[in-house]
């Protein structure tokens, strides 16, 4: 959909975007990640076509935006900034009518989604009595009026509570199952972008350090894979099983509470498994738990 | 209760200015403004000669010439406090990426905003000052009426000029104490500074400068444009203004300040665009 080639920006001296290169692939859901500062919102701001790079290309289609082609792709675009401090004077309703007329959408768009959102005698009071989640939950509903297919959240459950969390991913899947929807989450929630993300993009220093799906990221960093195993008898320790899994290359090798903590190369998980199991006798039950979008995220940063 | 499709949806532009607008009205702003514009007016007009020992309402080119001298201190600081933060309060919101993220262009963003906040300085100038121009009207006759509307319309303009002024500070400083800061300087300058400079420079010079340099030079103060226009208008009254003494040359013409006037306007509005532009949208 939008494709970034070797986009940097600067303001001023400072390098706020080095080289980035990626694209945006229609329908899914891209997570971005990465510390404050690390240019994140300089690239949102550039999917928006709100600034332009100061080197590379935003491509659709393989061409480059003018700036009457931006304004047509903005019809389509949804955006839910972060820190968003709405019109204390205006109502939900009034809030949710000015932006509808300056998108040229329409709170009839959101009438099957808006009641679970904010109910109407919510709606009708003014913003200024919102609570933290309910100007969210405003600011989500703004950011659907114009039925979009291309939707940007800048860290969409802050201030939402576990409730408001679960409420906002829900209304995403059901608006996705209904049409091609493409999402950009930037947020500082690793678990929830994990969970919930096609592909993702970690950013650090203005550059978009690695991009693609999470197994594409762990093979690519070559993070192991952890391996829990409840031995049997905890006097011998599991002495025999973490032989065995020193000689076929397995890392970090502990043994603390009847269980052995073990980190396997991902080349050598099939290799390993078969070996353990040579041992089945002298253990309960093991976990293999895949590495974490958090152990990516530090193995970059 | 149901919402439903709304047809004739205003343009981003028309829903920018009406939210302005509509903000002072239910801020009362407009009201309380226009109120204080027509009592200031019934005042000047009925008290203005009870240094003499008499008051009654004085003629409508009696009034202009006394409401000239208060309105150029209150219309630039009302319109540069009204639109000051215009641009800093929707950043600080972070409602700015929110509008520049939608099928809006700069200038319409721009255009919206100003339209909204003239309406809301233009409505409470014309009922201020017209409401008791009408009273004067019935007490003292019909005689000054083309400029007393010279003096209204005149008003309304100079509300707009600062207005395009403090749309530019807002637009070059981020920080709000910054504007706050340049906002006292500009109206300082206009106001008081400019004037005392050039009479300044008129002594120092020692009358080298020409009648028709310093009114020239007068022109780069939009306050000394309204001046001059109001003056062009009242005659003999002119003297309650301080411009009396002033011979002013033949190419002033009424023609001339209205098109300075819009100069003044869209100079600073159409700079505002430019440095929008550059400083949120590059």
């Amino acid at each position: 959909m939008l494709n970034f080639v070797r986009v940097t920006k600067y303001y001023n001296d400072i390098k706020a975007a080095d080289e980035v290169s990626f694209e945006l692939v229609e329908g899914e859901m891209f997570g971005l990640v990465g510390p404050n500062g690390s240019g994140k919102s300089t690239l949102l701001r550039m999917m928006l076509g709100i600034i332009k790079p100061t080197e590379g290309q935003v491509l659709m289609g393989g061409s480059a935006l003018k700036d009457n082609d931006w304004r047509e792709f903005r019809r389509l675009i949804g955006y839910m900034p972060e820190r968003v401090s709405f019109y204390d004077n205006l109502s939900g309703k009034a809030t949710l009518e000015l932006f509808a007329n300056i998108k040229g959408g329409s709170i009839g768009n959101i009438e099957d989604i808006l009641p679970q959102l904010l109910p109407w005698e919510v709606l009708a009071r003014k913003v200024g009595t919102y609570s933290k989640g309910m100007r969210q939950r405003l600011n989500l509903a703004q950011s659907l009026l114009n039925n979009p297919g291309f939707l940007v959240l800048d860290e969409p459950t802050s201030g939402l509570d576990p409730i408001g969390t679960r409420l906002l991913y829900d209304i995403l899947d059901g608006v996705r199952e209904r049409r091609k929807l493409t999402v950009v989450l930037s947020s500082h929630m690793l678990a929830e972008v994990e969970e919930k993300v096609n592909r993702v993009g970690i950013m650090k220093d203005g550059a978009l350090k690695a991009v693609g799906t999470l197994d594409e990221l762990y093979r690519g960093l070559n993070l192991p894979l952890r391996l829990i195993i409840m031995v049997k008898n905890h006097s011998l320790q599991g002495a025999e099983i973490r032989e065995t899994l020193k000689k076929e290359g397995a890392l970090n090798i502990t043994y603390a509470g009847g269980q052995i903590t073990a980190e396997l190369p991902v080349a050598n998980k099939l290799k390993m498994l078969a070996a353990i199991l040579g041992h089945k006798e002298d253990f309960v039950d093991f976990t293999l738990r895949q590495p974490s979008l958090e152990e990516v995220f530090f193995g970059i940063h | 209760m149901a919402f439903t499709e709304r047809r004739g949806q205003p343009s981003p532009l028309k829903a920018l200015a009406y939210k302005e607008f509509s903000d002072r009205l239910k801020s009362r702003w407009v009201a309380v403004i226009t109120l204080g514009f027509a009592i200031l007016t019934i005042v000047v007009s009925y008290f203005g000669s009870a240094a003499s020992g008499v008051v009654s309402f004085r003629t409508m080119a009696a009034t202009v010439a006394s409401l000239t001298s208060l309105v150029v201190y209150f219309i630039p600081m009302l319109a540069l406090t009204l639109g000051g933060g215009v641009i800093a309060d929707e950043r600080d919101r972070h409602t700015l990426d929110l509008y520049l993220s939608a099928p809006i262009t700069a200038a319409e963003f721009i255009a919206g905003k100003y339209i909204g906040l003239a309406l809301s300085l233009a409505v409470p100038s014309l009922l201020g000052f017209s409401i008791p121009g009408v009273i004067l009207l019935l007490k003292t006759g019909v005689g000054s009426m083309g400029s007393y509307m010279v003096f209204v319309v005149n008003s309304v303009a100079l509300g707009l000029v600062f207005l395009s002024i403090s749309f530019l500070t807002s637009v070059m400083f981020y920080e709000r104490s910054k504007v706050v800061g340049f906002t006292v300087l500009v109206w300082l300058v206009f106001t008081i500074v400019y004037d005392l400079g050039l009479v300044g420079v008129l002594i120092a010079t020692k009358g080298a400068l020409t009648p028709g340099a310093f009114i020239v030079m007068l022109l780069f103060n939009p306050v000394d444009v309204y001046r001059i226009l109001n003056f062009t208008t009242i005659g003999e009254y002119s003297v309650l203004m301080g411009l009396a003494s002033v011979d002013i040359p033949g190419f002033i013409r009424p023609s001339v300040l209205w098109a300075v006037t819009v100069a003044w306007i869209a100079a600073p509005l159409l700079a505002s665009y430019y440095f929008f532009k550059k400083r949120y949208m590059k």
